[in-house]
Protein backbone atom coordinates (compact mmCIF):
# COMPACT_ATOMS: atom_id res chain seq x y z
CA UNK A 1 0.00 0.00 0.00
CA UNK A 2 1.63 3.55 -0.70
CA UNK A 3 0.52 6.69 1.18
CA UNK A 4 -0.49 7.98 -2.11
CA UNK A 5 -3.28 5.87 -2.55
CA UNK A 6 -4.24 6.04 1.34
CA UNK A 7 -4.69 9.89 0.63
CA UNK A 8 -6.80 9.02 -2.50
CA UNK A 9 -9.26 7.25 -0.32
CA UNK A 10 -9.65 10.08 2.73
CA UNK A 11 -10.36 12.59 0.36
CA UNK A 12 -12.52 10.42 -1.92
CA UNK A 13 -14.67 10.35 1.94
CA UNK A 14 -14.60 13.75 2.48
CA UNK A 15 -16.36 15.53 -0.10
CA UNK A 16 -15.45 18.86 0.96
CA UNK A 17 -11.78 18.14 0.45
CA UNK A 18 -10.40 19.42 -3.25
CA UNK A 19 -8.74 16.62 -4.42
CA UNK A 20 -4.95 17.00 -3.73
CA UNK A 21 -5.33 19.16 -0.36
CA UNK A 22 -3.51 16.44 1.77
CA UNK A 23 -0.33 15.43 2.15
CA UNK A 24 1.10 12.78 4.50
CA UNK A 25 2.09 15.68 6.68
CA UNK A 26 -1.11 17.08 6.79
CA UNK A 27 -1.90 17.54 10.24
CA UNK A 28 -5.83 15.73 9.97
CA UNK A 29 -7.33 17.89 12.68
CA UNK A 30 -6.36 21.30 11.62
CA UNK A 31 -9.29 19.82 8.74
CA UNK A 32 -12.12 22.46 8.45
CA UNK A 33 -14.80 21.63 10.98
CA UNK A 34 -12.67 18.88 12.34
CA UNK A 35 -14.86 17.44 15.46
CA UNK A 36 -14.96 14.46 17.06
CA UNK A 37 -17.76 12.72 14.30
CA UNK A 38 -14.35 13.10 11.50
CA UNK A 39 -12.70 10.85 14.31
CA UNK A 40 -15.09 8.08 13.94
CA UNK A 41 -15.44 8.56 9.97
CA UNK A 42 -11.56 8.05 9.93
CA UNK A 43 -11.98 4.86 12.31
CA UNK A 44 -14.71 3.32 10.15
CA UNK A 45 -12.93 4.49 6.91
CA UNK A 46 -9.99 2.73 7.91
CA UNK A 47 -11.68 -0.19 9.36
CA UNK A 48 -13.87 -0.96 6.36
CA UNK A 49 -11.13 -0.51 3.76
CA UNK A 50 -8.11 -1.85 4.91
CA UNK A 51 -10.38 -4.29 7.54
CA UNK A 52 -8.01 -2.31 10.32
CA UNK A 53 -9.85 -1.43 13.47
CA UNK A 54 -8.16 1.93 15.30
CA UNK A 55 -8.34 2.60 19.06
CA UNK A 56 -9.08 5.90 20.46
CA UNK A 57 -5.50 5.76 21.80
CA UNK A 58 -3.66 5.03 18.76
CA UNK A 59 -6.26 7.78 17.19
CA UNK A 60 -4.91 10.62 19.45
CA UNK A 61 -1.59 9.33 19.50
CA UNK A 62 -1.63 10.38 15.30
CA UNK A 63 -0.86 13.92 14.60
CA UNK A 64 -0.39 13.64 10.60
CA UNK A 65 -1.91 11.65 7.91
CA UNK A 66 1.42 10.14 7.28
CA UNK A 67 0.79 8.91 11.20
CA UNK A 68 -1.98 7.21 10.49
CA UNK A 69 -0.97 5.85 7.52
CA UNK A 70 1.88 3.79 9.48
CA UNK A 71 -0.21 3.25 11.95
CA UNK A 72 -2.57 1.43 9.66
CA UNK A 73 0.39 -0.20 7.68
CA UNK A 74 2.00 -1.82 11.17
CA UNK A 75 -1.67 -2.98 12.31
CA UNK A 76 -2.03 -4.61 8.63
CA UNK A 77 1.18 -6.14 9.42
CA UNK A 78 0.21 -7.60 12.88
CA UNK A 79 1.71 -4.53 14.79
CA UNK A 80 0.03 -1.78 16.84
CA UNK A 81 0.82 0.66 19.53
CA UNK A 82 0.12 -2.05 22.21
CA UNK A 83 1.60 -5.11 20.57
CA UNK B 1 -33.63 1.31 51.68
CA UNK B 2 -33.10 -1.22 53.80
CA UNK B 3 -35.71 -3.84 53.03
CA UNK B 4 -33.16 -5.30 50.79
CA UNK B 5 -31.30 -6.93 53.21
CA UNK B 6 -31.51 -11.23 52.85
CA UNK B 7 -33.49 -10.16 49.38
CA UNK B 8 -31.39 -12.17 46.11
CA UNK B 9 -30.26 -9.94 43.08
CA UNK B 10 -29.32 -10.86 39.85
CA UNK B 11 -26.85 -8.21 37.99
CA UNK B 12 -25.74 -8.11 34.18
CA UNK B 13 -22.46 -6.18 33.28
CA UNK B 14 -21.16 -6.45 37.54
CA UNK B 15 -17.75 -5.85 36.38
CA UNK B 16 -18.18 -2.42 34.40
CA UNK B 17 -18.12 0.94 36.23
CA UNK B 18 -21.74 1.16 37.10
CA UNK B 19 -22.56 -2.62 37.57
CA UNK B 20 -19.72 -3.01 40.30
CA UNK B 21 -20.95 0.24 42.56
CA UNK B 22 -24.20 -1.48 42.19
CA UNK B 23 -22.95 -5.47 43.69
CA UNK B 24 -21.12 -3.00 46.82
CA UNK B 25 -24.44 -0.92 47.53
CA UNK B 26 -26.31 -4.04 47.58
CA UNK B 27 -23.27 -6.08 50.06
CA UNK B 28 -23.74 -3.20 52.03
CA UNK B 29 -27.33 -3.76 52.47
CA UNK B 30 -27.71 -7.26 53.71
CA UNK B 31 -28.56 -8.41 49.97
CA UNK B 32 -27.38 -11.56 48.30
CA UNK B 33 -26.03 -10.85 44.92
CA UNK B 34 -25.36 -13.09 41.66
CA UNK B 35 -23.32 -11.21 39.33
CA UNK B 36 -21.94 -12.02 35.75
CA UNK B 37 -19.65 -9.90 33.47
CA UNK B 38 -17.19 -9.93 31.28
CA UNK B 39 -13.73 -9.25 33.73
CA UNK B 40 -13.66 -10.90 36.83
CA UNK B 41 -10.87 -9.94 37.28
CA UNK B 42 -11.79 -6.16 37.88
CA UNK B 43 -13.42 -7.03 40.70
CA UNK B 44 -12.41 -5.83 44.47
CA UNK B 45 -10.79 -9.20 46.12
CA UNK B 46 -12.95 -8.22 49.08
CA UNK B 47 -16.14 -8.52 46.80
CA UNK B 48 -14.83 -11.81 45.45
CA UNK B 49 -14.36 -13.06 48.69
CA UNK B 50 -17.98 -11.83 50.62
CA UNK B 51 -20.33 -14.64 51.73
CA UNK B 52 -23.15 -13.60 49.65
CA UNK B 53 -21.74 -12.53 46.68
CA UNK B 54 -21.28 -15.59 43.52
CA UNK B 55 -20.12 -14.53 40.53
CA UNK B 56 -21.13 -16.53 37.77
CA UNK B 57 -18.67 -15.90 34.37
CA UNK B 58 -20.96 -16.21 31.43
CA UNK B 59 -21.25 -14.48 27.64
CA UNK B 60 -24.33 -13.64 27.75
CA UNK B 61 -24.64 -13.40 23.31
CA UNK B 62 -23.81 -17.58 23.79
CA UNK B 63 -27.07 -19.26 24.40
CA UNK B 64 -25.07 -22.05 25.86
CA UNK B 65 -23.75 -19.72 28.41
CA UNK B 66 -27.07 -18.66 29.18
CA UNK B 67 -28.23 -22.20 29.54
CA UNK B 68 -25.49 -22.93 32.05
CA UNK B 69 -26.07 -19.37 33.91
CA UNK B 70 -30.20 -19.96 34.86
CA UNK B 71 -29.26 -22.60 36.12
CA UNK B 72 -27.30 -21.19 38.74
CA UNK B 73 -29.44 -18.76 40.31
CA UNK B 74 -32.15 -18.66 42.91
CA UNK B 75 -35.66 -16.96 42.67
CA UNK B 76 -34.71 -13.54 42.76
CA UNK B 77 -36.39 -10.23 43.99
CA UNK B 78 -34.74 -8.52 41.55
CA UNK B 79 -32.59 -8.07 38.49
CA UNK B 80 -30.34 -5.00 36.88
CA UNK B 81 -29.54 -5.32 33.04
CA UNK B 82 -26.44 -3.65 32.93
CA UNK B 83 -24.41 -5.19 30.37
CA UNK B 84 -23.98 -3.47 26.98
CA UNK B 85 -21.66 -2.03 24.89
CA UNK B 86 -21.10 1.18 23.04
CA UNK B 87 -18.91 0.74 19.95
CA UNK B 88 -20.10 3.98 17.77
CA UNK B 89 -19.97 4.03 13.94
CA UNK B 90 -20.81 6.85 11.68
CA UNK B 91 -24.11 5.45 9.60
CA UNK B 92 -22.74 5.18 6.01
CA UNK B 93 -20.01 2.84 7.09
CA UNK B 94 -22.61 0.13 9.08
CA UNK B 95 -22.36 -3.18 8.43
CA UNK B 96 -24.48 -6.14 9.33
CA UNK B 97 -21.34 -7.59 11.54
CA UNK B 98 -21.88 -3.65 13.40
CA UNK B 99 -25.65 -4.14 14.00
CA UNK B 100 -25.07 -8.19 15.29
CA UNK B 101 -22.60 -6.46 17.77
CA UNK B 102 -24.53 -4.04 19.38
CA UNK B 103 -28.03 -5.59 19.53
CA UNK B 104 -26.68 -9.28 20.30
CA UNK B 105 -25.82 -7.89 23.80
CA UNK B 106 -27.86 -4.62 24.35
CA UNK B 107 -31.02 -6.19 23.61
CA UNK B 108 -31.00 -9.64 22.04
CA UNK B 109 -29.22 -11.25 25.14
CA UNK B 110 -31.84 -9.82 27.52
CA UNK B 111 -34.61 -10.59 25.72
CA UNK B 112 -33.75 -14.37 26.15
CA UNK B 113 -32.07 -13.74 29.51
CA UNK B 114 -36.05 -12.60 30.78
CA UNK B 115 -37.34 -15.20 29.06
CA UNK B 116 -36.04 -18.29 30.34
CA UNK B 117 -35.92 -16.55 34.11
CA UNK B 118 -39.72 -16.10 33.66
CA UNK B 119 -39.42 -20.28 32.02
CA UNK B 120 -37.24 -21.49 35.10
CA UNK B 121 -39.69 -19.34 37.36
CA UNK B 122 -37.10 -17.49 38.94
CA UNK B 123 -38.68 -13.94 39.10
CA UNK B 124 -40.06 -13.91 42.40
CA UNK B 125 -43.92 -12.36 42.46
CA UNK B 126 -43.47 -8.81 43.33
CA UNK B 127 -39.88 -8.60 41.81
CA UNK B 128 -37.99 -5.61 39.85
CA UNK B 129 -36.61 -5.79 37.05
CA UNK B 130 -34.02 -2.65 36.34
CA UNK B 131 -33.36 -1.92 32.92
CA UNK B 132 -30.06 0.39 31.86
CA UNK B 133 -30.81 2.25 28.90
CA UNK B 134 -29.46 5.45 27.74
CA UNK B 135 -30.64 9.22 27.27
CA UNK B 136 -29.46 8.33 23.73
CA UNK B 137 -32.45 6.24 22.98
CA UNK B 138 -34.17 9.85 23.09
CA UNK B 139 -31.77 12.16 21.87
CA UNK B 140 -29.29 10.35 19.59
CA UNK B 141 -25.83 11.69 19.15
CA UNK B 142 -23.57 11.44 16.21
CA UNK B 143 -22.26 8.00 15.38
CA UNK B 144 -24.01 6.46 17.83
CA UNK B 145 -27.50 5.40 15.86
CA UNK B 146 -27.05 1.92 16.68
CA UNK B 147 -26.50 2.25 20.36
CA UNK B 148 -29.28 4.60 20.51
CA UNK B 149 -31.37 2.17 18.43
CA UNK B 150 -30.52 -0.76 20.69
CA UNK B 151 -31.70 1.25 24.01
CA UNK B 152 -34.81 2.61 22.58
CA UNK B 153 -35.99 -1.01 21.57
CA UNK B 154 -35.04 -2.00 25.08
CA UNK B 155 -36.75 0.26 26.90
CA UNK B 156 -39.57 -0.78 24.73
CA UNK B 157 -39.43 -3.79 25.47
CA UNK B 158 -38.96 -3.61 29.15
CA UNK B 159 -42.61 -2.03 28.73
CA UNK B 160 -44.11 -4.89 27.28
CA UNK B 161 -42.03 -6.56 29.99
CA UNK B 162 -43.86 -4.69 32.52
CA UNK B 163 -47.12 -4.63 30.87
CA UNK B 164 -47.58 -9.12 30.80
CA UNK B 165 -45.94 -9.64 34.22
CA UNK B 166 -47.79 -7.47 35.81
CA UNK B 167 -50.48 -10.43 36.93
CA UNK B 168 -47.79 -11.49 39.43
CA UNK B 169 -46.83 -7.88 40.58
CA UNK B 170 -43.35 -8.29 38.62
CA UNK B 171 -42.27 -4.46 37.93
CA UNK B 172 -39.99 -3.67 35.01
CA UNK B 173 -38.59 -0.47 35.12
CA UNK B 174 -35.95 1.35 32.27
CA UNK B 175 -32.91 3.91 33.59
CA UNK B 176 -31.97 6.53 31.11
CA UNK B 177 -28.32 7.07 32.17
CA UNK B 178 -26.42 10.29 30.71
CA UNK B 179 -22.61 10.75 30.94
CA UNK B 180 -21.28 8.91 33.86
CA UNK B 181 -17.00 8.44 35.09
CA UNK B 182 -16.68 5.32 34.33
CA UNK B 183 -13.81 3.29 32.59
CA UNK B 184 -15.87 2.91 29.44
CA UNK B 185 -16.09 6.91 29.50
CA UNK B 186 -11.94 7.00 29.95
CA UNK B 187 -11.72 5.11 26.70
CA UNK B 188 -14.06 7.35 24.78
CA UNK B 189 -12.00 10.23 26.21
CA UNK B 190 -9.07 9.18 24.16
CA UNK B 191 -10.82 9.61 21.06
CA UNK B 192 -10.93 13.60 22.01
CA UNK B 193 -9.95 16.42 22.26
CA UNK B 194 -9.07 17.96 25.44
CA UNK B 195 -11.69 21.07 24.18
CA UNK B 196 -14.45 18.60 22.96
CA UNK B 197 -14.28 17.16 26.39
CA UNK B 198 -14.38 19.66 27.98
CA UNK B 199 -18.03 20.78 25.86
CA UNK B 200 -19.71 17.58 26.50
CA UNK B 201 -18.81 18.34 30.38
CA UNK B 202 -20.18 21.58 30.25
CA UNK B 203 -23.63 20.62 29.05
CA UNK B 204 -24.49 18.90 32.25
CA UNK B 205 -25.65 21.69 34.71
CA UNK B 206 -24.64 19.44 37.97
CA UNK B 207 -21.85 17.78 36.45
CA UNK B 208 -21.12 14.44 34.93
CA UNK B 209 -22.70 11.67 36.97
CA UNK B 210 -20.85 9.15 38.79
CA UNK B 211 -21.51 5.22 39.04
CA UNK B 212 -22.99 5.81 42.77
CA UNK B 213 -25.92 8.27 41.41
CA UNK B 214 -27.09 5.20 39.03
CA UNK B 215 -26.59 2.94 41.49
CA UNK B 216 -28.72 4.44 43.94
CA UNK B 217 -31.60 4.66 41.59
CA UNK B 218 -30.90 1.22 41.02
CA UNK B 219 -31.42 0.35 44.67
CA UNK B 220 -34.51 2.77 44.82
CA UNK B 221 -36.64 0.49 42.20
CA UNK B 222 -35.70 -2.95 43.45
CA UNK B 223 -37.33 -1.61 46.94
CA UNK B 224 -40.62 -1.04 48.23
CA UNK B 225 -40.55 2.83 47.68
CA UNK B 226 -40.82 2.51 44.06
CA UNK B 227 -43.52 -0.27 44.74
CA UNK B 228 -46.01 1.65 42.31
CA UNK B 229 -43.69 2.40 39.42
CA UNK B 230 -43.59 -0.08 36.28
CA UNK B 231 -43.01 0.70 33.09
CA UNK B 232 -41.49 3.88 33.76
CA UNK B 233 -38.36 4.97 32.15
CA UNK B 234 -36.42 7.34 34.42
CA UNK B 235 -34.22 10.16 33.58
CA UNK B 236 -30.25 10.61 34.89
CA UNK B 237 -28.76 13.31 33.25
CA UNK B 238 -27.52 15.85 35.81
CA UNK B 239 -29.88 18.28 33.78
CA UNK B 240 -28.05 17.63 30.39
CA UNK B 241 -31.49 17.60 28.62
CA UNK B 242 -32.54 20.99 29.88
CA UNK B 243 -29.85 21.83 27.33
CA UNK B 244 -31.28 20.28 24.76
CA UNK B 245 -32.29 22.12 21.74
CA UNK B 246 -35.16 19.44 21.19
Amino acid sequence: MEIIDFIKVIEDEFEDLTPGTLSPYSVFRDMDGWSSMHALIFVALIDTTYDVLLTGEELKSCITIKDLFDITVLKINGGGINA
Amino acid sequence: MNDLKGKQFFITGATGGIGMVVVEECLKRGAVVFATGRNESVLDAQILAHPEFTFIPADLTNPDDLSSLIKLLPPLDGVLFGAGIIDPCPIKFIQQKHIDAIFSINFDSICLLTSLLAQKKLLKDKSSLVFLSSVSSEFPYKGGALYAASKAALEAYAKGIALEFSPKGIRANSIRAALVETAMFEKTKNALTTEEIAEVVSAYPLGIGAPLDIANAVLFLWSDLSSWMTGSVLNLDGGLLLNSKK
